[in-house]
């Protein structure tokens, strides 16, 4: 299986034009699952802000085509799906039956992203697997959305361990109403799960369609030769990395419990064998919500490879077996049971951070400065006048990281986290809430020739008693800058701003609150890439202009004088500039 | 494109584009198609223009100076967007800059709740100042989006005449106006369009419009709209943002109305150019809409756009999948040694290898050319001259020797991978949606249309494919085929079972009063009006909602029950699961009136029953057919001899100036009284 398809070498040929027609189809039917998901969903997080991914597998378990949606997703699959149904037992998927699983510690990652497995059977014969995950808003435990400070695993809701929730197509009620029960948001998880069927039975038709079209034997020839060619890619975007190892250090500011940093470690191989990731020497896995599984770990790693390959790549199984992951068990980066797993992703994405931060001197022009990395979430909920429990969860925006050539852009998601933010007129039409301010936050940047990406700040106002949970970080430091770039702002979380009773929340807090309180977010800026009095003085003024920089900031930190409407002084710019560099960051 | 309406007769003409005054090509063909049929300009009827203005001026950044005014707190909605990156795994990506820079973004005290009721009053001191300002700015357009206006437009209302006040006849855009529609980002943005381009549009119109006034034309003048439905130019020049699709929707009109003349009321139109193929739907007559749509997306091979690389907008734009695969598409061997077509594309300069302008890149019309499907000394009527040892050179050194197979099979490979792509397309638009495309008929039309036509209704086994007379003006004839075309709608909100019924037609009444008095102003009589309603439902707590057509007649309890059980079986086609026991509720009502404008009639050509084709026979040629498994001998057809009543029996190409029809084996093309080619499986091979 080394030669290209085309090439005489091989005994069959493979044809290089029914390869293309087979591999667009199959990607194309992952796609057709994420709109029949999306399209179907209830909840806000699933249906506007696509908290969710589809894939293939074949019946080796190896992931073959997928749909673009949420990278966290994809990375973990690879682990979670193989795992969930080797525990599920193949012989015992019979046709149209579809397995739940959100078990942590048998492959998953938090337990609101949960799994529906399908197995698509062609004429009475096991082909392969439909997956599509959904993050679900609530999933019981100590807190509505499920978020929270939590110690133990037991507490962040219900764990779900390879069950059959569809036997032949049809739901099994027993299972589907003993998970529900545990849930508070029942009418929205509902309709989250029914269109996660939906998703899977889409899938199951379109590939069996493709079966029917070439005959078994001919498409898992074909399906191989698809893994064969992503294989044969990887190695040659491969040679192109610089091989050597590369080292970063980091943490997660604190855990919710303790005020101690968690520190994060990465440890990058790169030869043309693949690339190791170690995280040896990452804090031990503590009794608060900053534990990875190692599902999340890998993700983080397989993210990070391939952004630096070519865009054009197609994921599979071919790609994914040249991530190598080193994480110590009971560490941050790979939880052991019970260890509570809800902020895992809040791990995972500052493990992204690092590994792009580990490669800057190999590949300064390929990554990013330190960007918002952390998931942010937002999660309330509380009992509506109706008597009906309702939850809601999002994750907030922050400045991108600059470039070396690019400034990174204001108010964006970070790695592999793209959810969308949820329109305000849905979530007051739809939730007793209302948002006050959904505004960028100016000077947050990190300063740079190239700068960061603004933060962002969004406020809540509740109307009566809520529930509210962040579970966030960031709050003591911001995303790094490199090459003499300044580090973007910190995060803050604030009970009541603007008031006598304002106080500043933790990144990991639970709070009762009482009718017409408010929560504000300002998430954190960006890094900035090389030293910021190096920047044209004409793009400060822009920001100046735009309000998004002061022009107090714009003299200290990019030592640019503007006047009063914001053109620059160029002759008083270039003395300043000439005069040394003192003082500079003073207020970054 | 003419169209005399005593004669039927037709007359072209193309004329090159004039990119440093776009009006002027659009005025010189119209005068010179004038002179040309010996027609005076007062004798004209009507005038309709397609055009690409809108989009253009957006992609090209050429946007007025336009300010932005909303909710105070949220001025930065324009900036945040979605908050997603368009491209996942691209850490050096882009997101698109806002058409208003911030400083320009104006937040106002006022609130509403999401029920419309008033929180804050508004501020209307500071509106002043801010209009004040913004007059300082010199802008040159206004957009307002205020939060929950959609609900309530009262605070958007007195803005526009406090701006109007303090800056006289600025051009100003109201979201409740254009799109009362929630989800304020996306109202916002469709806001923002309408007035960034407005300028802009307006001084094109009116560029034309004096022009040909100058030259006594006294024709009423008309643009096409992303709907598929004209407006007058003065009613275009106010809200432009419903015209950006102006150009492709009038391809996907030209279909409906021809598969409607030939008795099929769904269709599936096939438009393939030079650049791309576009495939749109036709349902029960009409061309299916969306709402979900982005100006200036980067497009994506396979599926479509990339979400978030736009301007999002909100107006009805006929659904069409675009896809980057047209005749000057290249093709080339990836570094995984996989052949792939698309999405780059030898444009018109250097043109395909064959054109002999200096292309070394294969091409899709290469392809077609080393298979015998093109004739290298009739392409464009004979106009082009095609090399076939440029595009063999070009198919061999690129991508055969590469993969270790021979031209044919390469040229061969490089359609079977376009036509997946446009299967593809053609199941984002049917099978994506709900509908089995063995149930339409397929129009295939654009210059290259109608050499893939056929493949792509085997491929998914549609039993009738219709190929137009002259495929390359196909879509110019949409543009004269359809009606005056205002919509408009309201968001209700409300669940079906506590709603009710004389309600839903109170709100329906008035949208009819606004749709009349638009076709009123349009010089439309009582009898040549039309209106069309529908309800977008969904089940409560969803978020996307499916249309629901009405029938017509005053809404009351039975109507609504209808549509209840309506909107289940819609659910149910789209994505295979119902939940009748849901509550539903009901989002949007929507309201498309209709002013009938004479439609040209299609010319009959002579009409022969049994006729034999012998008479249009220009010889025969070598045509690869994979089916075949090589060059097999095809008859060659002239189509302009061709009589109504033969049957031509595959492999068979049919000639023309601007196309080419491929038949293939098994298939048959029979000629209709409009000189259409009607192409079914044969009964036996």
């Amino acid at each position: 299986m080394t030669a290209p398809p085309g090439r005489r070498t091989r005994k069959r040929a493979t044809d290089p034009i029914r390869f293309e027609v087979i591999r667009n189809a199959l990607t194309q039917a992952t796609e057709e699952m994420a709109i029949a998901l999306r399209r179907s969903a209830y909840s806000t997080n699933v249906k506007t802000r696509q908290d969710f991914s589809c894939a293939f597998f074949d019946r080796d378990l190896r992931v073959i085509a997928q749909a673009f949606t949420q990278p966290v997703h994809l990375g973990s699959f690879v682990e979670h799906v193989p795992r969930a149904v080797r525990r599920f037992g193949i012989d015992k998927f019979g046709p149209g039956d579809m397995v739940l699983s959100n078990d942590p510690y048998g492959g998953g990652v938090h337990l609101n992203d949960i799994t529906l497995i399908g197995a698509v059977h062609w004429q009475g014969q096991l082909v392969g697997y439909t997956a599509c995950l959904a993050h679900h808003v609530d999933v019981g435990g100590g807190a509505p959305a499920s978020v929270g400070a939590f110690q133990e695993v037991f507490q962040e809701g219900v764990i779900i361990p390879a069950v059959r929730l569809v036997r032949a197509g049809k739901i099994v009620d027993d299972v589907f109403r003993l998970v529900l029960a545990q849930i508070r948001s029942k009418r929205e998880t509902a309709g989250d799960f029914r269109a996660q069927v939906a998703s899977n039975v889409t899938g199951a038709k379109r590939v069996c369609e493709l079966i029917d079209r070439y005959g078994l034997p001919e498409f898992e020839r074909y399906v191989n030769e698809i893994v064969e060619y992503t294989r044969r890619r990887t190695r040659s975007e491969l040679k192109k990395l610089p091989p050597g190892t590369y080292e970063a250090e980091g943490f997660v500011d604190n855990d919710g419990f303790t005020d101690e940093v968690v520190r994060l470690k990465v440890k990058v191989t790169v030869d043309a064998s693949g690339v190791v990731f170690d995280t040896t020497g990452s804090a031990r896995q503590r009794r608060a919500p900053v534990n990875s599984t190692f599902a999340q770990t890998f993700s983080a790693c397989a993210y990070a490879l391939r952004a630096l390959m070519d865009k054009d790549l197609p994921v599979n199984a071919g790609f994914y077996e040249f991530v190598k992951v080193i994480a110590p068990p009971g560490s941050v980066t790979n939880a052991v049971h019970p260890a509570p797993v809800v902020g895992g992703w809040e791990t995972h994405v500052r493990v992204n951070d690092l590994i792009f931060k580990a490669l800057s001197a190999a590949l300064p022009d390929a990554i990013c400065a330190g960007t918002k990395a952390m998931q942010c979430h937002a999660g309330f909920g509380g009992i509506q006048a109706e008597g009906d429990y309702y939850c809601f969860l999002e994750t907030l925006a922050g400045g991108y990281g600059a470039r070396s050539r690019k400034d990174g852009p204001d108010a964006v998601q970070s790695h592999g986290q793209n959810t969308e933010n949820a329109p305000v007129e849905e979530t007051e039409t739809n939730y007793p809430v209302r948002i006050l301010r959904y505004e960028l936050v100016a000077d947050s940047e990190g300063p740079g020739r190239q700068r960061g990406g603004l933060g962002l700040r969004r406020d809540y106002q509740f109307p009566g008693e809520t529930t509210f949970t962040v579970l966030a970080d960031r709050d003591r430091a911001g995303p790094h800058g490199l090459f003499g770039g300044l580090p973007g702002s910190v995060s803050s979380y604030v009970f009541n701003p603007d008031t006598s009773s304002a106080r500043a929340l933790g990144s990991k807090s639970t709070l009762q609150l009482q009718p017409g309180d408010v929560i504000s977010y300002r998430t954190s800026g960006g890094g900035g890439f090389y030293p910021p009095e190096k920047r044209d003085p004409e793009l400060v003024s822009i920001d100046v202009r735009d309000g998004k920089v002061s022009a107090a900031r714009a003299r200290s930190v990019y030592r640019v004088i503007t006047d009063s409407t914001g053109k620059v002084d160029a002759a008083a710019t270039a003395r300043l500039r000439k005069s040394g560099r003192r003082a500079r960051g003073q207020d970054a | 494109m003419l169209v005399n309406e005593e004669t039927g007769g037709i007359e072209i003409v193309k004329v090159p584009s004039t990119p440093s005054d776009p009006s002027g090509g659009f005025v010189e063909a119209t005068l010179r198609i004038l002179k040309r049929s010996d027609v005076t300009p007062g004798q004209l009827a009507f005038v309709v223009h397609g055009t690409t203005v809108a989009t253009n001026s957006i992609i090209e950044g050429k946007v007025a100076r336009t300010g932005f005014v909303t909710t105070d707190g949220f001025r930065d909605m324009l900036e945040i967007a979605r908050q997603i990156r368009p491209s996942l795994y691209d850490l050096q990506f882009d997101k698109p800059p806002p058409l208003v820079p911030r400083y320009l973004c104006f937040g106002v005290p006022e609130r509403l709740d999401a029920r419309g009721k008033v929180l804050k009053e508004l501020d209307e001191e500071r509106v002043r100042e801010v209009a004040r300002e913004l007059g300082r700015q010199k802008v040159e357009s206004i957009a307002v989006c205020l939060l929950h206006s959609y609900v309530n437009p009262a605070h958007e209302a007195r803005i526009k005449q406090i701006l109007q006040e303090e800056l006289g006849d600025i051009s100003l855009s109201i979201s409740s106006e254009l799109a009362p529609e929630f989800r304020e980002y996306f109202r916002a943005s469709t806001t923002v369009v309408n007035a960034a381009i407005r300028p802009v549009v307006a001084r094109y119109l009116q560029g034309i419009e004096k022009r040909l006034r100058a030259e006594e034309l006294t024709a009423e003048l008309l643009v096409m709209q992303s709907n598929g439905g004209v407006l007058t130019f003065e009613a275009a020049a106010e809200r432009p943002v419903f015209m950006v699709e102006s150009g492709p929707a009038a391809g996907v009109i030209a279909a409906s109305y021809l598969a409607a003349s030939l008795g099929h009321k769904d269709a599936i139109s096939f438009d393939m150019g030079g650049t791309t193929a576009k495939v749109g739907l036709v349902q029960d007559g009409r061309a299916r809409i969306t709402r979900d749509y982005e100006v200036g997306a980067a497009a994506r091979a396979g599926t479509g756009s990339a979400r978030g690389s736009g301007y999002p907008i909100r107006t009805p734009v006929i659904d069409l999948v675009e896809i980057g695969a047209g005749g000057g598409s290249i093709a080339w061997v990836d570094s995984g040694g996989v052949l792939r077509v698309g999405p780059h594309s030898a444009g018109a300069d250097p043109g395909p290898a064959c054109y002999g302008q200096g292309g070394k890149e294969p091409t899709i019309t290469d392809a077609n050319l080393v298979l015998g499907r093109l004739n290298p000394d009739y392409f464009l009527g004979g106009e082009v001259k095609l090399h076939v040892e440029l595009a063999r050179a070009a198919i061999e050194n690129r991508c055969a020797r590469p993969l270790g197979i021979d031209v044919l099979q390469a040229a061969n490979g490089i359609i079977e991978i376009a036509n997946s792509a446009m299967v593809n397309a053609l199941r984002l638009i049917s099978v994506q949606r709900g509908y089995d495309p063995r149930d339409f008929a397929l129009i295939g039309f654009g210059g290259a249309g109608p050499v893939h036509a056929n493949r792509l209704a085997a491929e998914n086994d549609i039993p009738t494919t219709i190929i137009p007379m002259s495929p390359g003006i196909t879509c110019a004839m949409g543009l004269l085929v359809t009606d005056l075309q205002h919509d408009y709608s309201a968001t209700l909100l409300r669940r079906a079972d506590a709603v009710e019924p004389a309600r839903i037609e109170e709100h329906f009444k008035r949208l009819e009063a606004s749709g009349r008095a638009a076709l009123k102003r349009d010089g439309v009589p009582a009898s040549g009006m039309k209106f069309l309603r529908l309800i977008d439902m969904r089940y409560v707590g969803q978020s996307y909602e499916l249309p629901v057509p009405l029938a017509s007649g005053a809404f009351g309890a039975t109507r609504l029950d209808k549509a209840v059980s309506d909107f289940h079986a819609a659910h149910e086609r789209a994505y295979g699961h119902a939940a009748p026991a849901e509550p539903v509720e009901i989002v949007n009502l929507r309201l498309t009136s209709l002013g009938a404008i004479q439609r040209p009639t299609l010319r009959e050509i002579p009409n022969q029953p049994g006729a034999s084709p012998a008479t249009a026979l220009k010889g025969t040629r070598q045509v690869y057919f994979a089916e075949s498994g090589g060059m097999v001998k095809a008859s060659v057809y002239d189509r302009y001899r061709l009589v109504a009543g033969a049957v031509l029996k595959g492999p068979a190409i049919v000639e023309e100036m601007d196309s080419t029809t491929v038949i293939h084996p098994g298939y048959q093309g029979s000629v209709d009284r409009f000189g259409n080619i009607v192409l079914t499986r044969g009964r036996s091979r």
